[in-house]
């Protein structure tokens, strides 16, 4: 079933409450008149039984009955009927008076083929216990033809009101929800070329302006993550279009013409070269492809991380002796992560260190461990790294030095940003701070459980 | 000895078996996945080289077919999809080792030697010898000429793989997995200046040099007669 729309459901509401409104209004508005109505009349039919009394006082004598004519020749909707105490019917002042009647003390309606009649039922003599009953009859005809006109009147006026508040409503509500058409017209205008579209947040209604907000910061992050993207793409057709350009022209120029053999085998080992560093290339693209799609699933393990603190360091061994760089760890903690995983991150760190250690400097590794969680740092001394670069620095095929271009060296530039993939896969942060004469690199993990 | 390659991309398939071939081996080369089990389940071959997506029955069916018929044969897979639940999939099943393409030759050809070693074992060895480079295993003692050479440990147990898997060209990514138990992708350096600094100990004063650098592919220990 379709859901209702917003308007339309706000303005069957709008109804629903004036009806209901309108509704309690005319009840209570009939239910007073009619009191007021039975006021009037016990007023009215007091007063006659008043004079009704006094005409009667000697029932016996025949001027009682010119008296009872004449006072009831003064009001022409009063009828009269007597009874005796025993039950016998003495008078009745009218022949369509109804046979039966009645018995109660005091104000009763009656209903009798289409005339209504307020009946007061009252003894003639009042300290007399036989007394003759006196049973007047009040024709209110006319006013319960008003009162019923009335209820008409209030149907009808509940039913209108309803109809046109839903009306209004609906239009109120159609012209309430303008600004949230707009955000809609917006958001359904956003495609990847136009994820710069933003809502105006200043002229939204206080209501929306959060959402329109949130809308507004989920557009930019989404911006965000498209530049990226696109600049990733772009970056790949660009570092594949070096190597695969001078394995283009090399191939062509070398088969132009006859040569020795030692010029095919020359050719085919620079091919080599170039064929390898692409494919090196693209497994580390597929493996932040596999990052970015969440599929780096590491396994945990129990680890000590000195121990492997110190398989990195001896690895990297020969490479620091050859620049009489030292290479220092501190601290131990256990954790449970993937061990290849954190020594492809950690040697990644490492080896990028090492290139750019100055001769003779030095390298350390801490290992903090801290209640809620560790840190690993791995710094370097050396000149550093402008404070400006530094959030660059995790960014696919960036390279803080710009002598060091595309291709020219073995070094894509992934190193980094594959790191951060393997810390991000653990649940950690990776960060990189410079100054002093030290660069920085500080992984915090929190602890498996 | 006899390798089954079951591999449907037609030049990917023609290049290991002429590279097999070439290192010595008898090779064989099916292209569906229905022949392949069928000469895999005859049992004449020392390892099976499967390609995960195959016409017919795909690398893993072949697999448990071969391992269900009570069959050890080693085998190596090659897969495109870097996938890790592809990889414990393999594994699960019983697959010995597995490669990811793109990957290099000379890292197929040292995998393969390494898994058909795996089955004979060899006596226990007390020395290892190339031309009057001499490694003793008992006493960690290296020497050449009968000049004795200081090593780090690493060095020996690079040394030691040199010289068990002499005449092989060992790519940079398997000496780095073997000796530093370093298994992943990495465009470091450390390999390079490693071998270096044993040339340094081993070959520099001697006009008879041992390591040789195969440009692209690795390294191998081997005595060449100028």
């Amino acid at each position: 079933m379709r859901r209702l729309s917003l308007s339309s459901r706000l303005a069957l509401l709008f109804a629903a409450c004036t009806a209901v409104v309108s509704l309690f209004a005319g009840v209570l508005f009939s239910h007073a008149s009619e009191a007021h109505f039975v006021e009037l009349d016990q007023q009215l039919l007091d007063g006659k039984l008043i004079g009704l009394r006094r005409a009667l006082h000697d029932i016996q004598s025949s001027e009682s009955e010119i008296r009872l004519a004449d006072e009831l020749s003064r009001q022409a909707d009063l009828s009269l009927r007597i009874t005796g105490s025993d039950g016998q019917r003495w008078y009745d002042s009218s022949a369509q008076l109804p046979d039966k009647l009645p018995q109660t003390p005091g104000l009763s309606t009656l209903n009798d083929g289409g005339t209504d009649y307020r009946v007061l039922n009252a003894p003639l003599f009042v300290d007399k216990p036989d007394s003759p009953q006196l049973t007047l009859l009040l024709d209110i005809t006319h006013h319960q033809h008003f009162l019923q006109r009335m209820q008409h009147l209030i149907w009808l006026t509940v039913g209108l009101s309803a109809l046109a508040t839903a009306l209004l409503g609906a239009w109120a509500a159609r012209s309430g929800l303008r600004p949230l058409r707009r955000m809609s017209a917006i958001a359904s205008g956003v495609s990847a070329q136009s994820l710069n579209a933003r809502l105006p947040e200043e002229n939204m209604p206080p209501e929306l302006a959060e959402l329109a907000h949130s809308f507004n910061a989920m557009l930019g992050r989404l911006d965000d993550s498209f530049q990226r993207l696109s600049a990733f793409s772009a970056d790949i057709a660009h570092e594949l279009r070096t190597p695969l350009s001078n394995l283009l022209t090399h191939t062509q120029v070398t088969l132009t013409r006859p040569r020795p053999i030692e010029d095919y085998r020359e050719a085919l080992h620079s091919n080599l070269e170039e064929l390898q560093w692409m494919a090196q290339l693209v497994n580390d693209m597929l493996y932040l492809a596999k990052a970015d799609h969440g599929l780096l699933s590491p396994k945990r393990e129990p680890l000590e991380l000195a121990q492997e603190v110190d398989l990195l360091l001896e690895f990297f061994a020969p490479l620091a002796e050859d620049t009489r760089v030292t290479l220092t760890r501190e601290g131990n903690a256990q954790m449970e992560a993937d061990r290849t995983m954190l020594r492809r991150a950690l040697s990644n760190l490492l080896d990028n260190a090492l290139r750019f250690t100055p001769a003779e400097g030095e390298v350390r590794v801490r290992i903090v461990d801290e209640a809620k969680g560790l840190r690993l740092t791995v710094e370097n001394s050396g000149d550093g790294i402008d404070g400006a670069l530094l959030p660059r620095l995790f960014d696919r095929f960036y390279r803080a030095d710009p002598a060091r271009q595309e291709g020219s060296s073995e070094h894509a530039g992934l190193g980094l940003a594959i790191t951060q993939s393997i810390v991000r896969a653990h649940g950690g942060q990776i960060r990189c701070e410079s100054g002093n004469g030290w660069t920085r690199f500080v992984i915090e993990l929190p602890k498996g459980d | 000895m006899k390798l089954l390659i079951v591999e449907d991309q037609p030049k990917t398939g023609q290049y290991l078996r002429q590279g097999l071939t070439e290192a010595g081996f008898n090779a064989e080369l099916v292209a569906d996945g229905s022949t392949g089990q069928q000469l895999a389940l005859s049992g004449d071959y020392a390892l099976l080289i499967l390609d995960v997506m195959l016409p017919g029955r795909d690398g893993w069916q072949i697999l448990q077919a071969v391992r269900s018929a009570g069959l050890d044969t080693p085998v190596l897979f090659l897969t495109a999809r870097d996938a890790v639940e592809d990889r414990v999939h393999g594994l699960e099943l019983g697959a010995d080792d597995y490669l990811v393409k793109p990957f290099a030759f000379s890292e197929l050809l040292a995998r393969v030697r390494s898994l058909l070693r795996r089955g004979s074992a060899s006596p226990q060895e007390t020395s290892l010898q190339l031309a009057d480079l001499r490694l003793d295993l008992i006493r960690r003692r290296v020497e050449r000429s009968g000049q004795r050479i200081d090593l780090t440990a690493k060095e020996f147990a690079l040394l030691e793989m040199l010289l068990r898997r002499q005449g092989e060209v060992l790519p940079k990514s398997l000496i780095a997995s073997q000796v530093w138990d370093m298994n992943f992708d990495s465009d470091t350096n450390v390999i390079e200046v490693a071998i270096r600094r044993l040339r340094l100990k081993i070959d520099d004063e001697f006009p008879n040099k041992l390591i040789h650098t195969v440009r692209g592919m690795g390294y191998v220990l081997e005595e060449r007669i100028a």
